[in-house]
């Protein structure tokens, strides 16, 4: 078993920590829509886009700006390139004004530098001040959320902790605990000679920091001491002041449903202070450390650049399903999908390359980000370099980039495993999988089909004059393991007067090896599938698997785009491929008469590709609803089941774990059937769910009047 | 003057579901009774009063006294410290967050709205805009910005144990507003 998943492994044994984090993102789905009312996200999100962008691309003469103008209004600005750069110059500056104590307001970047413990090393009194960091520094803990350091601790741990290192009494009760906190903070405050804070934004234009704050920590931080550093990364820059207003407009509502946050300090260079002895101080030393550390060598990164836009609300760890599960342990300094990549740039690609494999892929975070960063897209890529750097593990050599574009070699192997399957299946389910046990452990997953839909194709419903031929691509999990998809695929179209075309030439999607970061083998699938789907002229190709969709639809172009000779051939293949549910919702009207009355309650649930890349997942359910079955909604939404394909195999404990939410938010609509759009799901969901999990492509077909097409 | 009474209402809707206790008084003599009642129903005893030119006509020192209250005195950071009210001014409110807006580079208005745990700001209704952009863009058209400016939307919070919202971690657990109105504008609506 591999380092992370015994990690992965402790991590979900910590059930506090997943406790927390599910009963906060359920909560913060509903709340950040509603402080979004009367607001468009996608119009301002596109708008800190644009600033970021240009941000990005104008990095070292904004970065040159802000020291002028920050200088001028009498501030210190120092460029640390590296982390050790920023240290070493607050660790002098300290000793120079003979500094021992100092009082930290939030900030993700000293952490990023590992500031504290270099401080304290120097002999130095660092506290920090914001409540959850306090909490996390008291125990010695590294913070679990950007936003919510301390999210994963429950209040009578935290009575503890205070009891321990405090050595004072208190009830674990939240608010007398929040008033023994600004006592015992109130103190260290008004003692403190410097103040060290973060920076949210660092306007170019004026010389200004923005800092956002709720508890008022940021506002004494950089009062009372008379001495103020702020550590700020060069991507927090924007060209002008009033760009400060789309990212105060979604800073806040992203990160915790919140319209603003309490204080919003916006300081341009050096004010007045009184220091801790009653002198006042005309002008106080305002030391701003602009810091790289990695983020020009991001800038110069034509993929990974996109990164450098991020404002870090979090947003995409809150909705994150493997996040949820695992909180701190999914990334480093920088938790979750963002910080994978930032851990890359900022501290070492080694440590990046091995947590970029907990992302399963599900692309939710891409919905909710601050500054529409396609964050799965870009772990999609940094899981590419390391296996252009250190290649793949050896099974998934041989079963992806060895067995998988053979696909006769392929399609036999999997007809011998249907045959050896045989000892293992009990009343048509796999109970206990050989070198897999893990993945049958509690449940019964469908075996592999002992006649694929392959050579099924001949037995299927034919219209008398059909009214159009339609390719169907199949995919391996409908056509080794659920054929019965495939079936009533054609079931349904055959009633709707469509002929279906299973070109023998079609093999895997190739999603599993692009999946893996193998784009040669991807490629190679590709066009296997072009020339095998090409050779017939037809109205459409459909598939029921959304994730073969995405394959066809999207990353065939996009993997063969610089190739001449393939690349008209996927520009038409991908205007033709479409969707089961979508295909047959737009031409309802052809089937709804052919339909009996669906009665069945119904939850339909949502897969990842469905819902997020082709964005379609409104129409099965306006297919089931219109055939009659009674709409249940799932609460919450949006979960994802778990699957992720090869995600299952390397981490079956935390697909489990995510798996086991989904399945309580289906038995808590309380419908007797699940329906889906995705053979992956199915396969997921199916092998726990005590009621029914279908297609939506098998809940019509059943309902056809006319089982054999008119 | 519907377009004000409009930003007024949706302000004080957005401050009071942060926290926030909102008032209004139409003249001086009404802003001097209310800070009087206020002082004398929080119960304070000793008060900072920031200076301001907004402030000086209301001669609030005189106001603070016959509430029974006292000025606090010594150092500023000695006053802000022995407060258990501070008394600040305010420039502006944004009434779609529920904001206050206030240059802050003065010391005493910096402590004094940041230590004592109840905190009444004063703001004049004129001062009200409709969102954050129309409150930069007020900062932008007058020139430089100022050395530190405060955005203040209700009293401090934190929710960092176990998510439970709770008011008056480091900064006030009280923000009280008076908004000070102009009496003709509103007659005549």
């Amino acid at each position: 078993m591999t380092r992370l998943r015994e990690e992965v492994k402790k991590a979900l044994s910590c059930k506090r920590v997943s406790w927390a984090l599910t009963r906060f993102a359920d909560n913060y789905v509903v709340a950040r829509e509603k402080a979004y009312a009367g607001k468009d996200f996608a119009v301002l999100r596109q708008r800190v886009a644009q600033i970021k962008e240009e941000t990005i691309a104008r990095l070292e003469e904004l970065a040159e700006q802000f020291v002028r103008e920050a200088t001028r209004r009498g501030a210190v600005v120092y460029r640390a390139a590296s982390a050790e750069e920023a240290r070493a110059y607050i660790a002098d500056l300290a000793r120079a004004k003979g500094i021992k104590t100092v009082v930290k307001s939030k900030s993700m970047a000293t952490e990023e530098i590992h500031l504290n413990r270099f401080l304290q090393e120097q002999g130095l009194e660092v506290v920090e001040t914001d409540l959850g960091e306090w909490i996390i520094q008291l125990s010695g803990q590294r913070p679990s959320h950007l936003v919510m350091p301390a999210i994963h601790m429950s209040r009578q741990e935290v009575a503890e902790l205070f009891r321990r290192q405090i050595g004072v009494e208190v009830e674990p009760e939240i608010s007398q605990m929040v008033q023994l906190a600004r006592r015992e903070l109130r103190k260290k405050f008004l003692s403190a000679w410097m103040g060290i804070s973060g920076a949210n934004v660092a306007v170019a234009e004026t010389g200004t920091v923005a800092i956002l704050t709720n508890e008022g920590n940021g506002r004494l931080t950089t009062t009372l001491p008379p001495v103020h550093v702020v550590v700020v990364g060069l991507e927090k820059l924007v060209p002008r002041l009033a760009d400060i207003v789309p990212i105060l407009e979604v800073l806040p509502r992203n990160a915790t449903a919140q319209i603003l946050t309490s204080y919003v300090t916006l300081i341009t260079g050096s004010v007045p202070a009184v220091d801790p002895e009653g002198n006042y101080l005309p002008q106080k030393e305002l030391h701003i450390i602009l810091l790289d550390n990695g983020r020009t060598r991001m800038a110069a990164d034509p993929v990974f650049r996109e990164a450098l836009k991020c404002i870090r609300c979090a947003a995409c760890l809150n909705v994150c399903p493997v996040y949820q599960q695992l909180g701190g342990t999914f990334g480093a300094v920088y938790t979750g999908g963002i910080g994978v990549i930032l851990t890359a740039f900022f501290t070492g690609f080694e440590e990046a390359a091995q947590l970029q494999e907990l992302c399963l892929g599900c692309q939710r975070c891409r919905e909710y980000c601050s500054a529409n960063i396609d964050l799965p897209g870009l772990i999609e890529e940094l899981r590419r370099r390391v296996v252009a750097k250190k290649g793949v593990g050896p099974a998934a050599r041989v079963a992806l980039a060895g067995i998988l574009p053979r696909r006769r070699l392929f399609h036999g192997f999997l007809k011998t495993a249907a045959r050896m399957q045989a000892p293992w299946v009990k009343e048509g389910k796999l109970c206990r999988l050989p070198f897999f046990p893990e993945l049958t452990e509690g449940r019964a997953l469908p075996p592999l089909s002992s006649v694929p839909f392959r050579e099924r194709t001949a037995h299927l419903p034919r219209p008398q004059s059909p009214r159009g031929k339609v390719v169907f691509f199949s995919g391996c999990l409908i056509d080794y393991v659920f054929p019965g998809i495939g079936e009533a695929v054609g079931r349904v179209l055959a009633a709707m007067g469509r002929e279906l075309v299973h070109p023998e030439g079609q093999g895997c999607c190739g999603f599993p090896a692009w999946q893996a970061g193998l784009p040669g083998t991807f490629a190679r699938l590709a066009q296997q599938n072009l020339a095998a789907l090409a050779e017939i002229e037809a109205e459409a190709v459909i598939t029921a698997c959304p994730t073969c969709t995405v394959a066809l639809k999207y990353l065939y172009p996009e993997v063969l785009k610089g190739d001449a000779e393939w690349a008209e051939l996927t520009r038409v293949l991908a205007e033709k491929v479409t969707d089961f549910s979508s295909f047959v919702w737009e031409r309802r009207e052809e089937l709804l008469p052919f339909l009996a009355p669906i009665r069945e309650k119904i939850t339909y649930h949502d897969s990842c590709h469905l819902k997020y890349t082709l964005r379609a997942s409104c129409f099965p359910r306006e297919l089931l609803l219109a055939g009659g079955a009674e709409l249940k909604e799932m609460e919450p939404a949006e979960l994802c089941c778990g699957f992720g394909g090869s995600f299952t195999l390397k981490f079956p404990e935390l697909s489990r774990a995510i798996l086991e939410r989904k399945l309580q938010a289906i038995e808590g609509s309380g419908a007797e059937t699940v329906a889906l759009d995705c053979p992956g799901c199915l396969w997921q969901i199916g092998s726990v769910f005590s009621g029914k999990t279908k297609h939506t492509a098998e809940i019509l077909a059943a309902s056809l009047k006319y089982p054999q097409a008119p | 003057m519907a377009e004000r009474e409009e930003l007024i209402s949706a302000f004080s809707a957005q401050a009071q579901a942060l926290g926030a206790e909102v008032y209004r008084a139409s003249s001086p003599e009404e802003a001097r009774a209310l800070v009087k009642r206020l002082i004398e129903a929080t119960g304070v005893r000793r008060v900072a009063l920031a200076s301001s030119p907004l402030l000086a006509p209301l001669n609030l020192a005189l106001v603070i006294e016959a509430a029974g209250a006292e000025l606090v005195k010594g150092s500023l950071r000695e006053q802000a410290e022995q407060a258990e009210m501070g008394i600040t001014a305010f420039e502006l409110a944004v009434a779609e967050t529920g904001t206050l807006v206030q240059d802050a580079t003065e010391l005493d208005t910096r402590l004094f709205s940041m230590l004592p745990p109840i905190h009444l700001a004063l703001i004049p209704v004129k001062g009200l805009v409709a969102n954050l952009e129309e409150a930069l863009n007020y900062w932008l058209a007058k020139g430089e910005i100022p050395g530190y400016m405060a955005f203040i939307s209700g009293p401090s919070r934190t929710a960092d144990i176990e998510r439970v919202l709770t008011i008056g971690v480091h900064g006030p657990g009280r923000l009280l507003i008076v908004l000070l109105g102009e009496e003709e504008a509103e007659l005549n609506d």
